[in-house]
């Protein structure tokens, strides 16, 4: 199918270079803390108000504990292990995950648009987040949690290679 | 058509005024449980006027709504749009260019069919929803006779561009499949006929006519022979009842649909009409099209059959939009798609299995919890005692296991993929077995994905991302050491990257 490039098969293919922001992890562990805060201030209201079941309030809350410590103290260093992100001249290429991880890579001559979008925590951890689209929904690539001047960098570097060609991307 | 240069002072035109008459005919069926209510209001209060008032209300809204419509076409070869203006109150002027048309449809129901008239729905492609559905334009109607010439200047410019990796196209306006009525024969035991039996006893439910019926001497009687047969039989006797009556409104349902079926090819445009009572005809641009996909329902592959659906940027990749054939025999649905394709081989051909490890986590899946149960079951019985586990449970437990064996072997056989001649095949599934012949040209970007089981059994699943059809096809378990082979071999650029390995 392909005449122009007769060399060995790919074998495999390398990670991309680039780690995330240092301040990334913490930025996750305060994301992911939050929501199980929220189930504790929970739990606390209703054993104000209720105090039948000591047992099911002590298993609620171990769970709880559990929760918040794995997502305080495994889950940002793990993801921080696993996300990596490069652009090379022709394509980008992005690891991320922690339980669940997953590679994408996508030609930079199909790329539709790249935006940056920074939440509430990004913007106080001064982090930012690249997405960039092509015309499948299903190959959108999204670079998380880079220091903002980075993401500036990132989204200059894309307009300028993706600028050059220019086709329908479908 | 006069093609306006300069200035676009094109007149706008109204739809056909035959919708004088369609319209307050829709909006009375539309507002049929509203005029139920003034009918009965009035009968009770003995004025009719209610009546009277939502009758007058729903046509002069049918009027109205063809009055404050209208469209207009610009033909220019680069500027060209499609603009309709509508609304009663809210005035709203919707544009689409048209070399972002990718298929055009029209849709005769009956009173339509009757007047001569046919909406027009014309595809955008948009993902994003925009007011009306998703990048859906409709002209709701014009002429039938005009729908020809309406398509052909809608997709005048996009047939125009040739890049698609498609066959030659053969002779003007080949017939590629016509319906049989042999193929009546996969849809008895489609869920179809179960819906619209369960969506006839909801209306006959919300109708309010189960509760005089519940006293009268026909439920009466039915009762009394329940009462004889006993439960058992009386179940028996609903069941085979509601079994045959599913059946043949799935026949019905499936012959008013798709009988007279006809699929044919002139140049580059796909042309497919079908339906007895509501016409319904398709125009497909070939330079979209990015493959197909035979899929095979358990129920609909025992007997040899096979759907045909189209994989198209800019047409939804699931559901009615990109039916290319109902349930027919597999040879139909295969020889229409390698006349498609332009290769045999893509469509009939060896695959390349996924090997051991992907077979063996297809098995655990499938066997993992029967076994589980299993186990448990029989702990049971050892430790309380023979007669805590009724024999019933076991013979239920020995079927389901079965069922779930034969499930995973089926799965098994089927697993795999084929790159050959830019082209990609992926089959994969029991019960919903499909078969994705996508163009690689139409392949966009790529996913590895592993969860920690795929990370120990080290296999990845491997997801082609497109523009067309259902935009996510995955190669399930691809042995973790193959995975960027494979996609290197379909998309050379990953092969070119800087992070490629040799």
């Amino acid at each position: 199918m392909d005449n122009r490039t007769p060399g060995p098969p790919v074998a495999g293919l390398v990670d991309p270079a680039h780690p995330p922001s240092r301040r990334a992890p913490l930025r996750w562990a305060i994301g992911g803390v939050i929501p199980w805060l929220l189930l504790a201030a929970g739990q606390a209201v209703w054993l104000e108000f209720d105090k039948r079941m000591p047992w099911l309030h002590i298993l609620l809350g171990v769970v709880t504990a559990l929760g918040a410590l794995i997502s305080l103290a495994v889950v940002p260093m793990w993801r921080y292990r696993v996300h990596r992100w490069e652009i090379g001249p022709q394509a980008v290429y992005t690891r991320t995950g922690w339980l669940v991880q997953e590679r994408r890579i996508a030609p930079i001559s199909r790329v539709q648009t790249v935006d940056t979008y920074r939440g509430p925590l990004d913007q106080l951890f001064g982090l930012a987040n690249v997405t960039v689209t092509t015309a499948s929904s299903a190959g959108a690539v999204h670079i998380v949690a880079l220091d903002v001047d980075v993401a500036d960098h990132v989204v200059a570097q894309l307009t300028d290679i993706a600028a050059i060609g220019a086709e329908d991307a479908t | 058509m006069t093609i306006a240069a300069g200035p676009p002072q094109i007149a706008w035109q109204r739809l056909s005024p035959r919708m004088l008459l369609v319209h307050p005919v829709h909006e009375l069926l539309r507002e049929l449980p509203w005029l139920i209510g003034a009918i009965v209001l009035g009968s009770t209060t003995g004025n009719q006027s209610w009546t009277v008032a939502v009758l007058a209300y729903t046509v002069v809204i049918g009027v109205a709504r063809w009055y404050t419509t209208s469209y207009r076409i610009d033909a220019d070869p680069q500027s060209g749009q499609l603009q309709l203006r509508a609304g009663l109150l809210q005035r709203k002027v919707l544009s689409v260019p048209l070399n972002r048309i990718r298929s055009v449809q029209s849709d005769a129901r009956l009173l339509h069919r009757l007047m001569g008239l046919a909406v027009v729905r014309v595809n955008t492609g948009q993902e994003a929803k925009g007011e009306n559905g998703s990048g859906v334009f409709e002209l709701n109607a014009v002429l039938a006779g005009e729908v020809p010439r309406l398509r052909a200047i809608l997709l005048a410019d996009s047939a125009q561009q040739v890049d698609a990796p498609t066959a030659e196209p053969s002779a003007a306006g080949a017939v590629l499949a016509r319906w049989q009525p042999s193929w009546l024969r996969y849809s008895p035991l489609s869920v179809s006929g179960l819906l619209s039996l369960a969506a006839a006893a909801g209306v006959v439910y919300e109708s309010g006519f189960v509760g005089p019926l519940q006293h009268s001497r026909l439920a009466e009687s039915a009762l009394a022979a329940a009462q004889r047969l006993g439960t058992a039989s009386t179940v028996e006797i609903v069941g085979g009842v509601i079994l045959l009556a599913s059946v043949l409104l799935a026949v019905l349902r499936s012959l008013l649909t798709y009988g007279n079926l006809v699929l044919l090819r002139q140049a580059d445009v796909l042309h497919l009409r079908h339906g007895l009572l509501r016409l319904r005809e398709r125009a497909y641009d070939m330079s979209r099209l990015r493959g197909g996909t035979l899929r095979q329902p358990l129920l609909v592959r025992v007997f040899g059959g096979a759907r045909l659906d189209a994989v198209m940027t800019g047409v939804h990749g699931a559901g009615e939009a990109s039916v290319l054939l109902p349930p027919c025999p597999v040879s139909t649905a295969e020889s229409v798609l390698i006349e498609l394709v332009g290769d045999r081989d893509v469509v009939t051909g060896p695959l390349r299995g996924h090997g051991r490890r992907a077979a063996t986590r297809r098995w655990t899946r499938a066997l993992g919890l029967p076994v589980v149960i299993g186990v448990a079951l029989a702990l049971m019985s050892l430790v309380a005692g023979k007669s805590v586990v009724p024999l019933w449970v076991w013979s239920a437990w020995i079927a389901v296991t079965a069922w779930c064996a034969l499930l995973a072997a089926d799965r098994v056989s089927a697993l795999g993929h084929r790159v050959h001649d830019g082209w990609l095949v992926i089959r994969a599934g029991s019960v919903e077995r499909r078969r994705d012949c996508l163009a690689t040209a139409g392949i966009i970007s790529w996913t590895v994905r592993q969860s920690p089981f795929q990370r120990r059994a080290r296999v990845a699943t491997l997801v082609a991302a497109t523009a067309a059809g259902v935009k996510r096809y995955p190669l399930i378990d691809v042995p973790e050491d193959l995975v960027w082979a494979v996609a290197a071999e379909v998309s050379p650029w990953v092969a070119e990257s800087i992070w490629a390995v040799r």
